[in-house]
């Protein structure tokens, strides 16, 4: 299986961009329901799933980069 | 308890779109790193999450006090198309569409359920089109996954460059 560096980075990004949209769904889960309703602790355990996908997806997008050298080459 | 009907909207609305996001990354993780994989698992989960999130929410709010309606559900009241006189003639042969066309079926359904109910609201639009989205994406993952593993089955696939 080959990964190439980077091939995570739109993934990863649209996963955030999931991640953000989604942040506000426990706030007002909280506000209709309460803190203990079952719902709102649902709304929690939702967002903390794709909080885990996000970090691992960019733990696992910064292990495929390849390491950075410097590749000055003298022209003369 | 109060709920706001616009709170519930609001939910109704974000989770939906999440869900839909939330599965296609689940096929594009699962596509690259296959099924079995830590990151294609936590990708599912998140998606199914969201789903069960939001099948809740639409329990709740379908069972929430007669004595919420306020302006919202007038809006929606506004919102709703009726058919008076169902359309006799096939939406796929005045289209030319095949019958087993995906918009053939949905437009099928989405007839009936009128016809059931007596209207068509945009919300019940958006969640038999998102019910035909998820069908389809689940019937691409299977399909893939099917071809991978069995390519012998799939030759003119498998051989693209094969001449006959």
């Amino acid at each position: 299986m080959n990964i190439y560096p980077g091939e995570f980075n739109d993934i990863t990004r649209r996963a955030n961009e999931l991640l953000s949209d989604t942040s506000d769904v426990p706030r007002v889960l909280r506000g209709c329901f309460g803190e203990q309703h079952d719902l709102t602790l649902a709304g929690h355990q939702m967002v903390e799933s794709i909080e885990t996908l996000v970090r691992e997806l960019r733990s696992f997008d910064a292990s495929a980069e390849p390491t950075v050298t410097d590749t000055y080459q003298n022209p003369y | 308890m109060y709920i706001p009907e616009a709170d519930f909207e609001y939910l109704i609305r974000t989770l939906s779109d999440a869900r839909s996001r939330a599965t296609e990354l689940a096929v594009s993780i699962g596509s690259r790193l296959g099924t079995e994989h830590r990151l294609t698992e936590l990708a599912s989960t998140a998606a199914s999450n969201i789903e069960n999130m939001l099948r809740d929410i639409r329990t709740a709010a379908a069972e929430k006090p007669e004595s919420a309606i306020g302006l919202a559900d007038l809006q929606h009241a506004v919102q709703e198309i009726h058919f008076p006189v169902p359309p006799t003639a096939s939406f796929a042969a005045a289209a030319g569409l095949d019958t087993e066309h995906w918009l053939s079926t949905f437009v099928d359904q989405l007839l009936a359920q009128a016809r059931t109910s007596g209207a068509i609201t945009f919300e019940g639009v958006e969640r038999l089109l998102q019910q035909r989205k998820d069908e389809f994406l689940r019937d691409f993952l299977t399909a893939r996954r099917m071809y991978r593993t069995y390519p012998r089955l799939f030759p003119e696939i498998a051989e693209p460059t094969r001449t006959i």
